[in-house]
């Protein structure tokens, strides 16, 4: 079964690599190119979210941080691949010394630290003049659409059949799987669970960190608020929770789901930005009571099990006892 | 220098407003498991209600406490159900998904108050913000605004109340019980799903009214909410979680950390601050100040 899933995924990706052959409007590949970065970020995200049990609101200062090295490091001459490459290191030594004191919070309490995290980080690029303060900084304009469809086609792609072997074959998954069901068993069976967690933080950033790099370059211009703003966390949290927690091609779905609805809703109600926060809030509240599986699990649902059952549920914890 | 007590006076203040927050956020903690995101949208939506009854009907800002607690209260308990629908799901992870849940509840509410409330900074004016005691001591001086001095009175009252209702009443053992252990609790008579509800609309009155009170001290703006659920959070964590008597010393240091930043340094650094502060306390004791925490 996983098999077939994973040759579906290749058959995705090879029908992918054809688009822009086929694709000749600009701002469609546009769309495609940015949904192809969401698709990045969301199965990124649920790393920690989905098969960990932690909630990362500090995804959009990884990502922020990925777009500001890569910016700074190329108006010193760097070359764009290195600039990016570096991006991903600074986000994955960032992962470290944020998660070392932060991951031994618990679930609820990580997910308010690491959002008090990426504000913080906000703050800091608002008022360095490293970072260009509010004003940003500008990248040299590469007008390459088709590179740029390919270099995040190339890092999604790579990031997810990557987290492919690691979450789905490779034991890591299942050890972090079992962090997330029962953090204190996990840890009697021998585990060491702040390993595993820094472990995951760090995988989920640095992809996180590249893309944010080569997002950058793509719009030849970052400043706080685009590249560091709460928008990627939540649309990264909506389309994870919509599209189906805890696997790779939920957040797959959710991410071209709502990346759509995100294009046409601009595309004809830009005025009302307001509005769209409004409907993302209203989708995860939604989603949590109406499709706790997602539209994924749901649909697998309705053609009944295809894979071993959800691990049953556990006794609601005894108090003192929170989440694992 | 001659600022400092200033500094001192003014973060005492601000810390026992965030006594009463952190509080009532622990209690649902305790109750019911739940971290709930949207604290600083219910402080907000208490702030503007306390302007708006203010501006229409001229009744001074500390008279529409209990209005505003009776009506948010309402909201909670009518609310909390939903929440328990969440938290009783037979998926995984409850209290992750309870979460993710109220995080989106806070950017619905937040996206609302933008759409209906506007983008301004308000202040809810009081007859008590006028007046104010000023002390004079060779080169240091002091001023306290009597508001200010109301916000402290109200913490105290607010703190006794509660302490009062936990300890001394039925329902307070109740509640006590619960958070112990859930299903003895309920093995002895507790009705869980009506306290947990009691509970819940408590802890959504008291940071309704809170959130008055902050739109007199401090202001109101439909984007104030998620600063209030960081500071929350910060007291709650550096108290040492799950351990109440560590949470006064934990939000005074929150205050004084606020305002020395406001007149020292640039408040733009505040948040970051914040985390710094609580990024080294947590390297050195995970478990709180006091390493009383869970």
């Amino acid at each position: 079964m996983r098999d077939r899933r994973l040759v579906g995924s290749l058959a995705v990706f090879a029908a992918l690599l054809l688009v822009p052959a086929a694709v000749h409007d600009t701002f469609l590949l546009r769309v495609c190119t940015e949904a192809i970065m969401w698709i990045g970020l969301a199965v990124a995200f649920d790393v920690l979210a989905g098969y960990t049990g932690y909630l990362n609101f500090g995804h959009s200062a990884f990502f922020g941080i990925g777009g500001y090295a890569t910016a700074i490091l190329m108006a010193r001459g760097w070359g764009f691949a290195p600039a990016a490459a570096a991006g991903g290191v600074v986000a994955g030594v960032g992962a470290i010394v944020a998660g070392l004191p932060t991951l031994r919070l618990r679930g609820a309490y990580f997910a308010i630290a690491t959002w008090a995290l990426a504000r913080g980080v906000q703050q800091l690029a608002l008022m360095m003049t490293l970072t260009g303060g509010p004003d940003g900084i500008r990248l040299p304009p590469f007008l390459q659409p088709r590179f740029f469809y390919y270099v995040m086609l190339g890092v999604v792609g790579a990031t997810f059949f990557l987290l492919w072997f690691l979450l789905e074959r490779a034991p890591f998954g299942l050890k972090l799987k079992a962090i997330r069901e029962d953090e204190q068993g996990a840890k009697a069976l021998g585990l060491d669970p702040t390993r595993l967690k820094i472990q995951a933080f760090v995988l989920s950033a640095i992809p996180t960190a590249v893309l944010g790099g080569v997002f950058a370059y793509w719009v030849t211009f970052i400043d706080p608020a685009s590249a560091l703003g709460d928008l990627v966390s939540d649309q990264a949290l909506v389309m994870v929770v919509f599209g189906g927690m805890g696997t790779l091609i939920g957040p797959v779905v959710g991410a071209v789901l709502i990346f759509a609805f995100k294009t046409v809703f601009w595309a004809y109600l830009s005025e009302y930005e307001v509005l769209y926060v409004i409907i993302l809030g209203a989708a995860i509240a939604a989603s949590v009571v109406f499709l706790p599986d997602g539209v994924l699990g749901q649909l697998l649902h309705r053609r009944g099990p295809t894979r071993p059952a959800t691990p049953a549920p556990r006794p609601v914890p005894a108090a003192g006892k929170a989440e694992g | 220098m001659e600022l400092l007590p200033q500094a001192l006076v003014d973060g005492l203040m601000l810390g026992a407003i965030y006594i009463i927050i952190a509080v009532a956020f622990s209690l649902v903690y305790g109750v019911m498991h739940v971290i709930d995101f949207a604290v600083g949208e219910w402080i907000m939506f208490g702030a503007f209600m306390g302007f708006h009854l203010n501006r229409l009907t001229g009744i001074e800002p500390f008279l529409l406490l209990p209005a505003v607690f009776v009506v948010f209260a309402g909201v909670g308990y009518l609310l909390q159900p939903v929440l328990q629908r969440v938290l009783s799901g037979k998926r995984g992870n409850p209290l992750l998904m309870a979460l993710v849940f109220t995080f989106g509840l806070s950017l619905m509410f937040r996206g609302l108050a933008q759409t209906f409330f506007g983008f301004y900074s308000l202040s809810t004016p009081s007859r008590l913000s006028t007046g104010s005691f000023f002390l004079e001591r060779g080169s240091f001086f002091l001023t306290v605004s009597h508001v200010r001095l109301a916000g402290l009175a109200y913490a105290a009252v607010i703190t006794g109340g509660l302490q009062y209702l936990l300890k001394y009443t039925d329902f307070g053992l109740g509640v006590r019980a619960l958070a112990q252990h859930k299903d003895a609790a309920g093995l002895m008579g507790v009705n869980a799903k009506r306290t947990s509800g009691l509970v819940y609309a408590i802890y959504v009155g008291i940071s309704a009214m809170t959130g008055v009170l902050i739109g007199t001290i401090l202001s109101v703006s439909a984007k104030m909410g998620p600063e209030y659920t960081i500071f929350a959070f910060f007291v709650v964590v550096l108290a040492g979680m799950g351990y109440l008597a560590g949470v006064p010393a934990a939000a005074f240091l929150l205050g004084i950390i606020q305002s020395i930043f406001l007149i020292y340094l640039d408040p733009g650094y505040t948040l970051l601050a914040v985390f710094g502060v609580l990024y080294l306390i947590l390297l050195v004791s995970p478990t709180g100040l006091f390493r009383k925490g869970v």
